[in-house]
């Protein structure tokens, strides 16, 4: 037992020396840099950043952009999910390739793209001039729209990933005893594959969630002036205006509010089993 | 093969006798001169890094980007790793009463006293001088009808199309201002009340706020706009690719850009020798036929063609439109104005 004690603490130290090094120690400085100012403590910055309208609304908006992201990925994605869950092993190998497809191709393509696709001489506009549907150009880019195309499209196949293993996880044989006491189709999607998989859907959803709260380069590029996000906030309270006291508050708040969602999660789902796992393993 | 203990003892002895008689003249130096790269930093390495290598043995390492938080990292924590570095008008004052620039000596970079007075700094030479102007699409508007002013740029009826504006207080308030109808030589102290109320008009007019200068020529190209402000050297090369594109200099903001010594850069002196030979002004004639930021290089003005010197943005006809940007006003108003910006701009 106490060999066994040994060897986990060695394979586990660099994983921990890494993350302590890495991580926690600068994380701790950013901590830091929001509450002193190099000589005492202070609540300067805290004050000008929750003062301030603008780090207010960005943050709202970030939340609010986050949710609806991982609302539309979840609409989209389990559905996918379920799909790909009823095909034969082969099929849903593929199907899992040209998913993932997207997936290894860079973050700052994949948004280049959305430019030529969605701009005012882009093909989409282009298409919808050529039908006759629109006699102006119609603005499409840079608007709160295209980010939301933008972060869904890069999100979804992380989604589709985790609400597929899950559904895969369901005995099959419970929806077959399912439909032999009577259940409908519906009925037993609803009752037995639906509750023993919303836990992986769950998941996925958290992880967009997460994700999402530290989108920079898709708002950047696809934004315009009012999707501007909070690290496209915090970004620039480092390089433009200088303020890293303000940028330090802003990401620690950012921190404490994906901690509380992570929190609440938790404390939603801890007493109901089927997310004992995350949905992850069972 | 076995290595005899005797032939080990010369070889490390010739080893340490090569290391220790090594000279250590200016041949070992390497100093880090950091601008902004691209295309313009490779142009810079061909006509002045690399002769300057040739002629002193001091080799240059060229990084990029500019950035003041950068240079204010590394003069604080001690580890200064340029010796030398690009800096606008307004950064040079912000850094300059911050404590992070080095006192140039002239009579290194100008020993006979050739520059002007405005290009030496205490802290800081000028190495360019641009302009912010209106770029344009000369194939939106109609024939023969350009915009002519700032007055036309805030005309949507005359002139419809989106525009852009780069996403910044510095050079729009005044824009906007002349607009407005304010003469040039009264913009400054800016009136930023009056500046915010005429940009409020314009807003939803600009779907998008450019952040660099690869950018609003993408955005005019594209013709995701029909207006933007631009950078003066950004036009040139793709109206000459025959891209249907113009810029007026009127109403233009005329603009420095400077070099500058980091305190406590590790060769100011190598970096001051760089810079005198960045003074050069057959180099910088050709320099500026590629990049038309002429700056005040004594004698460069002569060797160049007059037809071309005439759309530089310093040629007597274009400086008589334009303004003179004031970085001093900026560097101590820049924080209040660009909070107001931000939330002005950002909600």
């Amino acid at each position: 037992m106490k060999l066994r004690w040994t060897k986990t603490t060695l394979l586990l130290a660099p994983a921990t020396v890494l993350a302590a090094l890495l991580f926690v120690y600068p994380v701790f400085g950013v901590l830091k840099l929001s509450v002193h100012d190099g000589t005492a403590f202070t609540t300067d910055a805290l004050r000008q950043v929750y003062n301030s309208q603008l780090s207010i609304i960005v943050l709202q908006r970030t939340f609010v952009t986050a949710a609806t992201v991982t609302g539309i990925c979840l609409v989209m994605g389990y559905p996918m999910a379920y799909f790909m869950a009823g095909l034969s092993p082969r099929k849903r190998v593929l199907a899992t390739y040209l998913i993932l497809l997207p997936f290894w191709i860079s973050i700052l393509v994949r948004t280049y793209t959305w430019i030529i696709l969605l701009g005012r001489e882009g093909i989409l506009n282009k298409a919808l001039a050529a039908l006759g549907l629109t006699a102006e150009p119609v603005q499409l880019l840079y608007t709160p729209m295209a980010v939301h195309i933008g972060m869904v499209q890069i999100l979804l196949p992380i989604v589709i990933l985790t609400c597929l293993t899950s559904i895969l996880d369901v005995e099959r044989d419970l929806v077959k005893a399912a439909r032999s006491l009577g259940a409908s189709p519906r009925q037993a999607f609803w009752k037995v594959v639906f509750p023993l998989s919303v836990s992986g859907a769950a998941t996925g959803g958290i992880i967009c969630f997460i994700l999402c709260l530290g989108f920079y380069v898709t708002p950047t590029l696809l934004g315009g002036r009012t999707s501007t996000l909070i690290a496209n906030l915090i970004d620039l309270q480092v390089h433009k205006t200088l303020k890293w006291d303000l940028a330090a508050v802003m990401a620690s708040t950012l921190l404490a509010a994906t901690f509380s969602c992570l929190l609440a999660y938790w404390a939603l789902t801890r007493k109901r089993s089927e997310f004992a796992t995350g949905g992850l393993a069972r | 093969m076995t290595m005899t203990r005797r032939a080990f003892g010369i070889g490390t002895g010739a080893l340490a006798a090569a290391f220790a008689f090594k000279p250590s003249f200016a041949q070992d130096v390497t100093i880090v001169v950091n601008g902004s790269g691209g295309a313009l930093a490779t142009m810079i390495t061909k006509i002045f890094e690399e002769p300057f290598t040739r002629d002193t043995g001091i080799k240059v390492r060229a990084t990029a980007p500019v950035s003041l938080p950068k240079l204010k990292a590394m003069v604080e924590s001690g580890n200064v790793e340029w010796d030398l570095t690009e800096l606008n008008g307004d950064d040079v004052v912000t850094a300059t009463k911050a404590g992070w620039l080095a006192k140039i000596d002239y009579s290194i970079i100008d020993p006979d006293n050739k520059l002007p007075a405005i290009a030496k700094q205490p802290t800081a030479m000028v190495r360019a001088s641009y302009s912010t102007v209106i770029a344009f699409r000369t194939d939106k508007f109609g024939k023969g009808k350009t915009p002519q002013s700032w007055a036309d740029f805030w005309d949507v009826k005359a002139f419809p199309g989106p525009r852009s504006l780069e996403n910044s207080p510095k050079g729009n308030l005044e824009f906007a201002l002349l607009a407005d109808g304010v003469s040039p030589d009264k913009l400054y102290p800016l009136d930023i009340d009056r500046a915010f109320k005429k940009l409020d008009q314009l807003k939803p007019h600009i779907p998008v706020w450019w952040t660099n200068g690869a950018q609003h020529v993408q955005l005019l190209i594209d013709g995701e706009v029909s207006m933007t402000s631009c950078w003066n050297g950004r036009i040139t090369p793709l109206r000459n690719e025959g891209k249907p594109v113009d810029i007026t200099f009127k109403g233009g903001a005329l603009m420095l850009s400077f070099l500058a010594i980091p305190k406590g850069a590790k060769h100011p002196t190598e970096a001051m020798r760089f810079m005198k030979a960045r003074m050069d002004p057959a180099a910088s004639a050709e320099f500026v036929k590629l990049v038309p930021y002429p700056g005040f290089v004594p004698g460069m003005m002569e060797l160049l063609d007059p037809a071309f010197a005439a759309t530089l943005p310093t040629s007597p006809e274009n400086a008589a439109v334009q303004f003179e940007f004031n970085s001093a006003w900026w560097a101590e108003n820049l924080d209040a104005v660009t909070t107001r910006w931000n939330e002005w701009l950002l909600i």
